[in-house]
């Protein structure tokens, strides 16, 4: 379609067809002046005319702002380009190529030009559709490289890229997420080191754009390793949703798209070839909000190999089924309470990891959130962080953020300057 | 003050709308005149029952939402976080993952020397609660390398016939033909675990819905069990599969549905259309299309497997469905005394293909 969902164009017509209904309605106000049935029934279907038409402006605005969904497609479903019994990718494209392309450039201006590094910098990094190489960058590990003033400024203030990544084994493909390297990533001293990760999920509807807009992760993480209150990662944002509109709350889905797959896997093993990540679980974990919190939680939940840590933000730990998740089960009880984690807790055992769970007084989700908490036993430790006000809003996750933030560091493996392995060091973090 | 969430508030909107919008449709002829303040009006009254259904409509939303919680929240006024506190306590210790039974040495004609060791082994799984009995084979020089650490690749072997000691799967009979492939230079030293297809009651080694979960104690039990109490190469290596009749589903099945952390599989032929199994699809058309390996080769991405069917049969339909990155081969049966040389031979050179080993 010629007008994108996300591009201020479209807001302006919306915004420009409200008012507009305002004004037809002022101009043909006199001519509905007579009390018959039919002018009544007519004021009153330009009076809901003129409703809709401002509700969807000020959907576009609310969907400007909060980033729920980056296109048409996303909201609306693609177009599709062939019928068959189920959607599962065509695949030995996408096996073929890179695991992840670094697609996005325009991460410097976040919505309203803000920086997605906030005020530690200017986040502006990669160049348009390039290679890692076309920015001049040592993505790569073990990738020497000659210090350009692209990366002196990636020193100093960290990078984020756009990303597109391929799932090897599932064939599903993250169009739009974020990866977010920081300053000392680029520092000669850790030309060799490699980084514990945080895989960080969206919530539902949400592009992870959301997650330097309204979130403010990249930045806040800056904050706080400037102020050594927390020790360098990556986060690796994504969309939990891979099947817009579709709801898949990471869960392999019976003879259809294998989303815990993608993310307990997939994931992992692109961000591993790609960058200087570590590979043990000591050196991963995942966090999120909302519908990401889930998700974030089932990874380690169900892949303790590859995660030792979940950080869950207002989220519901339950196998849910509704409008927008359509039938992820194949129909079988026993199959969804697999996918329910507090089911999981009650009846086998409970993987060796760590779980924090957040939520506020004022939340829906605050006595699930609760009852997941209660169901924890050793080996899983679980850990509670309950605001004594909030909502479902990036108002509440911010708050959160810097204490989640630094529960993470602590649980990760630190990157080591020079060569060999990676010591924790304690004394730089101050408690 | 009226909280933004209270049904006050919400009745007091609605009573608001109402009245707008009563009022508006009451006072539309009164406004129908010309002149610019008549207009002005019209704008105003518009704008305000507009504003007013609009504002009920975000009230209602945000209450169904639960987005923010009050008015403070909404104008983010909020500051300052919560307490972080660890809600459970406790030893994270637990005991060994692997016990060893009984353990004696493998001979092979003409070495004098032991060319390895066979342990009878019970594997507790810590994610999937099952324990399951079955062998590990250690490779010649797997003691000696405890002073000079390496890791050593892992064939796994599933198979029912385990128990019988004729049976080339037998652990003793497989144990031997290993050591003496190894011996002769023809296979790098590697672990070897039997186990048996049939955890409880299913031989698919499936995650049986709300049952056990064999997948889960095949896939990542296993994984870490070896990894811990072996020098089994678990890191981004993958690992081999050898099934016989009745693990053949089994070792297939796992190939297919988790290549990262399989790369070969030798089975016999067969249609692996179904597990040897009583089913546990719950009448579930999706759950019965997942457990069909034809299907999964049909449907899900080309996995980066080599599977080798072992056996005379080549118009298995797996030759015309597989794709890239799948690679399928056929090897005729063997015979004589030691019918898996070839197939562990096979099976060391995928380890050795294997990118990422």
């Amino acid at each position: 379609m010629g007008v994108g969902l996300t591009s201020g164009l479209f807001l302006w017509l919306t915004i420009m067809m409200a008012a507009g209904g305002i004004a037809g309605t002022t101009w043909l106000w006199p001519r509905l002046a007579w009390q018959r049935n039919g002018q009544v029934g007519a004021r009153i279907a330009l009076i809901a005319l003129g409703q809709i038409l401002i509700v969807a402006a000020v959907l576009a605005y609310l969907n400007d702002s909060f980033s729920f969904f980056s296109s048409w497609s996303a909201l609306i479903g693609p177009v599709p380009a062939r019928q068959s019994a189920v959607s599962l990718p065509d695949t030995a494209r996408a096996a073929s190529t890179q695991p992840i392309v670094i697609t996005g450039s325009s991460i410097g201006a976040t919505y309203r030009g803000g920086s997605a590094l906030g005020r530690y910098g200017s986040g502006l990094i990669a160049s348009p559709g390039g290679r890692p190489d076309a920015a001049g960058l040592p993505l790569f590990a073990g990738r020497t490289h000659a210090p350009t003033r692209s990366i002196s400024a990636a020193a100093r203030s960290g990078a984020v890229l756009r990303v597109t990544i391929r799932g090897q084994y599932t064939g599903i493909v993250g169009a739009s997420d974020y990866v977010y390297l920081p300053p000392v990533y680029f520092q000669p001293a850790y030309a060799k080191a490699r980084f514990p990760v945080v895989l960080a999920f969206a919530g539902y509807p949400t592009d992870p754009l959301n997650m330097m807009g309204m979130l403010g992760l990249p930045a806040m993480a800056a904050r706080l390793a400037t102020a050594h209150r927390i020790r360098p990662a990556i986060y690796v944002m994504v969309n939990p949703s891979v099947a817009l509109p579709r709801d898949t709350e990471c869960t392999n889905i019976p003879a259809g798209l294998q989303v815990a797959t993608f993310f307990g896997t997939d994931v992992p093993l692109a961000v591993e070839r790609t960058f200087r990540a570590q590979s043990r679980p000591r050196g991963w974990a995942a966090m999120g909000f909302s519908t990401g919190a889930y998700c974030a939680a089932k990874m380690a939940m169900l892949y303790p190999g590859q995660f030792s840590a979940a950080v869950g933000m207002s989220g519901i730990y339950a196998a849910i089924k509704d409008h927008t998740t359509g039938n992820l089960y194949g129909g079988s009880h026993g199959y969804r309470s697999e996918n329910d984690l507090q089911w999981r807790l009650r009846n086998l055992p409970a993987p060796p990891v760590s779980v924090l769970i957040a939520s506020s007084a004022g939340e829906n989700n605050l006595p699930g959130s609760l009852a997941f908490l209660h169901l924890i036993h050793p080996p899983m430790q679980g850990y509670s962080l309950i605001l004594p006000r909030g909502g479902h809003n990036y108002s509440t996750w911010r708050r959160e953020l810097p204490q989640i933030l630094r529960w993470l560091s602590r649980r990760l493996t630190p990157p080591a300057p020079g060569h060999g392995a990676a010591r924790p060091r304690e004394q730089v973090v101050k408690k | 003050m009226l909280g933004l969430t209270s049904h006050v508030l919400i009745a007091l909107l609605a009573v608001v709308a109402g009245l707008l919008f009563a009022g508006v449709l009451g006072t539309w002829p009164r406004l129908a005149g010309p002149g610019a303040e008549r207009v002005a009006l019209r704008v105003l009254a518009l704008c305000a029952v507009q504003a007013s259904i609009l504002s009920l409509t975000f009230v209602m939303v945000n209450r169904s939402n639960n987005f923010y919680s009050s008015w403070s929240d909404l104008l983010g006024r909020y500051t300052g976080g919560g307490t972080l506190a660890a809600v459970s306590h406790g030893a994270t210790g637990s005991s060994a993952l692997v016990s060893v039974l009984s353990t004696r040495s493998i001979r092979v004609p003409g070495r004098r020397r032991s060319a390895g060791t066979l342990q009878t082994v019970l594997i507790r799984g810590e994610l999937s609660g099952l324990t399951v009995g079955g062998h590990i084979y250690l490779p010649p020089g797997y003691r000696d390398a405890a002073r000079r650490p390496r890791q050593y690749p892992v064939i796994l072997t599933i198979a029912a016939s385990q128990l019988n000691a004729a049976s080339p799967y037998g652990p003793g009979r497989l144990a031997t033909s290993t050591a003496m492939r190894i011996v002769a230079g023809r296979l790098q030293p590697v672990i070897v675990v039997m186990l048996p297809p049939s955890v409880r009651s299913d031989p698919g080694c499936l995650n049986i819905p709300g049952g056990p979960q064999a997948a889960l104690f095949f896939t990542q039990d296993l994984r870490t069990a070896i990894g811990s109490g072996y020098r089994g190469n678990t890191q981004r290596t993958r690992w081999a599969l050898l099934g016989d009749k009745s693990g053949g589903y089994c070792a297939l099945q796992l190939a297919l549905t988790n290549a990262p952390m399989f790369a070969a599989v030798v089975v016999p032929p067969g249609n692996y259309q179904a597990p040897p199994g009583p089913p546990a699809w719950d009448s579930s058309p999706q759950l019965r299309h997942q457990d069909d390996l034809l299907w999964l080769v049909r449907h899900q991405p080309g996995q980066p497997i080599s599977v080798l069917f072992a056996g005379s049969r080549t118009d298995s339909p797996f030759f015309s469905l597989a794709h890239a990155p799948m690679r399928v081969a056929s090897a005729p049966p063997q015979t004589g005394l030691w019918p898996l040389a070839p197939a562990l031979d096979w099976l060391g050179r995928s380890l050795n293909a294997d990118g990422s080993s």
